[in-house]
């Protein structure tokens, strides 16, 4: 009795998942803006290039922090750092694999920490060069600005990434990194 | 985009704000437990004024972000569980309805006029939706309110409404959200 069963009726089969809560959305859409702010706009020899730094550190120590007590698609234990589970995953892409994954997929799991780690490492060299004992030193300065570079190769990955998955699942990822629920199309294995 | 980014519903739309209010508590008390260690280093002591209440302050921001971090993942975890209360209401619903039909032996047809009924259709549209004749859907309700032995519409779909609020369900523990939203597959 197809009336009975439609769960969702008017929605042709999808249902929506709730996985981002709003700290999630809110810390990524911001450390997007600090990314964007002191890459472009502001001048790095400025105050406000380091105060914008300094919220950036900010927003992934909360984040970190959230990932131990929050909600379960946000903690740790939804995307384990596992390089493994990372290869297995694009072996099951490259067999035509279409599970979606309700938190970060492997593959994108590394591609979260490696930027976490990046902008730590961008915000640690970027404090050092404020200080009386690393002032004006040659390779915290080359570290950091590296480390930058690093994030934009970064950041370019992860949109492709973004796109890719998207494309492949059916799944709207900057929808759901926007309104926080994935629309996951009908007939969709879910892990 | 049918959910916006900011949402109407009132559970959601507190759990944006107390996320937004936790982020900006935190870069507050994490700037103030900076400006705390700073002045450390340059060797501050607790017993000045002025370094005793900065330190108060960093203490007093940290507990706060905990609580509304604490509260923010209660709230989120009532709204997962309302998520799942109203599937399992969905599920009860059909199963009454299954039951209901059974027991009075309705027809195919009728069953399907039944659901159209309960679901707030006409006797129009649902000829419509079943082309067939008006007259016919008409003996077909008439047929299912005394299988039912009510005496029309009303009382036909209170029957439903009432059997759905007498028993207070009860929610098993196993059924997780995550579970139930496999099984809605």
């Amino acid at each position: 009795m197809s009336i009975l069963s439609d769960q969702h009726s008017g929605r042709s089969g999808a249902r929506d998942i709730p996985v981002w809560d709003p700290l999630v959305r809110l810390i990524h859409w911001s450390l997007l803006a600090t990314i964007v702010v002191n890459g472009a706009l502001t001048d790095v020899e400025g105050d406000l290039h380091e105060w914008v730094g300094y919220v950036a550190l900010g927003l992934v120590a909360i984040r970190l922090v959230w990932a131990v007590v929050g909600p379960r698609p946000a903690r740790f234990t939804a995307f384990p750092p596992n390089p493994m589970r990372a290869i297995r995953h694009l072996r099951a892409m490259r067999a035509g694999d279409d599970t979606v994954h309700l938190s970060h997929n492997p593959l994108g799991a590394l591609m979260v920490y490696n930027i976490w780690a990046t902008v730590l490492a961008i915000g640690v060299t970027g404090y050092m060069m404020t200080t009386l004992r690393f002032f004006g030193i040659d390779w915290v300065e080359t570290a950091h600005e590296l480390a930058f570079d690093w994030l934009m190769i970064s950041v370019a990955l992860h949109v492709a990434g973004v796109a890719l998955d998207s494309w492949r699942s059916g799944v709207n990822l900057v929808r759901a990194m926007v309104s926080g629920s994935k629309r996951i199309p009908h007939g969709k294995n879910v892990e | 985009m049918k959910r916006a980014i900011w949402p109407a519903d009132g559970k959601t739309r507190r759990a944006t704000t107390l996320a937004a209010i936790i982020l900006l508590q935190a870069l507050c008390a994490l700037f103030f437990i900076g400006d705390v260690v700073t002045d450390l280093l340059e060797g501050a002591a607790f017993v000045d004024l002025h370094f005793g209440v900065e330190t108060l302050a960093a203490i007093a921001l940290l507990i706060g972000v905990a609580f509304m971090m604490l509260e923010l993942r209660l709230l989120l975890s009532r709204m997962d569980q309302m998520d799942t209360g109203l599937m399992i209401a969905r599920g009860r619903m059909a199963e009454v309805m299954q039951g209901f039909f059974d027991d009075w032996h309705l027809t195919e047809a009728e069953r399907d006029v039944a659901i159209m009924v309960l679901k707030g259709l006409d006797n129009t549209p649902i000829a419509e939706v079943r082309q067939t004749a008006a007259g016919t859907v008409r003996a077909q309700t008439t047929s299912i309110y005394a299988k039912s032995g009510t005496s029309g519409r009303p009382q036909f779909v209170s029957l439903f409404v009432e059997e759905l609020m007498s028993g207070d369900f009860e929610v098993p523990p196993s059924t997780s959200p995550r579970a139930l939203t496999e099984s809605a597959r």
